[in-house]
């Protein structure tokens, strides 16, 4: 399964702070985006960034593992 | 974990937090300091033509964090400094209250203010934490930070 955490804005849009995804061979991250853009299209309008496994990620063809943990995040506001 | 009886350089927490001691904390680490640039991020109340009572911070803690020590070395390397504090808060801060604090320490006044200034900017663009204003009107989370 892989960990999908949502925080702040994209969180309230979803509905839940985490969700767990079936893993499938050769999954991409534009594998998991597409899939739960298509689920939750208000929250990933507003989507800007994704992490995985606690680090920034451009690329968005990166393999993901099994039991990873991956965030789609909104435009952040802290300071 | 706390080094010589001062709290970590780097920290979220759900508490205020106390300018005096993460000065001290910051000169106990080099008498060599010759310049301390700080910034205080504080909870304004009005924003967007509109009072606002409290402020909600939400943070993807693990990673927030790490990309504040990212962060806070980036600066030690890139500004020469002898040391640098990152301190934010989370959960619910009053209106007037501090949000965020950093301080810079060099040999001289011009990389710890060019630091300082760095710090902040690159924070609100690369550290996962987002901000929900309170209003007598209803709640509305903050998407844009100039």
């Amino acid at each position: 399964m892989i960990k999908v955490l949502f925080f702040g804005p994209v969180a309230e849009r979803v509905g839940t702070n985490a969700l767990q995804v079936e893993f499938r061979p050769g999954m991409c991250l534009q594998d998991l985006y597409q899939q739960l853009q298509h689920s939750y299209p208000a929250a990933f309008e507003i989507v800007c960034f994704t992490a995985m496994n606690g680090e920034h990620v451009r690329d968005m063809q990166l393999p993901v593992a099994d039991s990873s943990e991956v965030v789609f995040m909104s435009k952040f506001s802290g300071g | 974990m706390a080094e010589h009886g001062f709290k970590v350089a780097v920290r979220i927490q759900q508490e205020d937090f106390s300018q005096d001691e993460e000065i001290s904390a910051l000169r106990a680490k080099s008498q060599r300091m010759g310049g301390i640039a700080t910034f205080i991020g504080c909870a304004r109340d009005f924003s967007e033509g509109r009072s606002v009572s409290r402020i909600s911070f939400d943070a993807y803690g693990s990673m927030a964090e790490a990309e504040m020590s990212k962060l806070r070395a980036e600066a030690i390397a890139k500004f020469g400094l002898l040391d640098a504090r990152i301190v934010h808060r989370v959960g619910v801060v009053g209106a007037g209250e501090q949000i965020v604090f950093i301080a810079t320490g060099a040999e001289h006044r011009a990389p710890a203010l060019q630091a300082c200034h760095w710090l902040i900017d690159e924070l609100k663009q690369r550290v996962p934490i987002w901000k929900k204003e309170i209003t007598p009107q209803g709640e509305s989370w903050v998407t844009s930070h100039p």
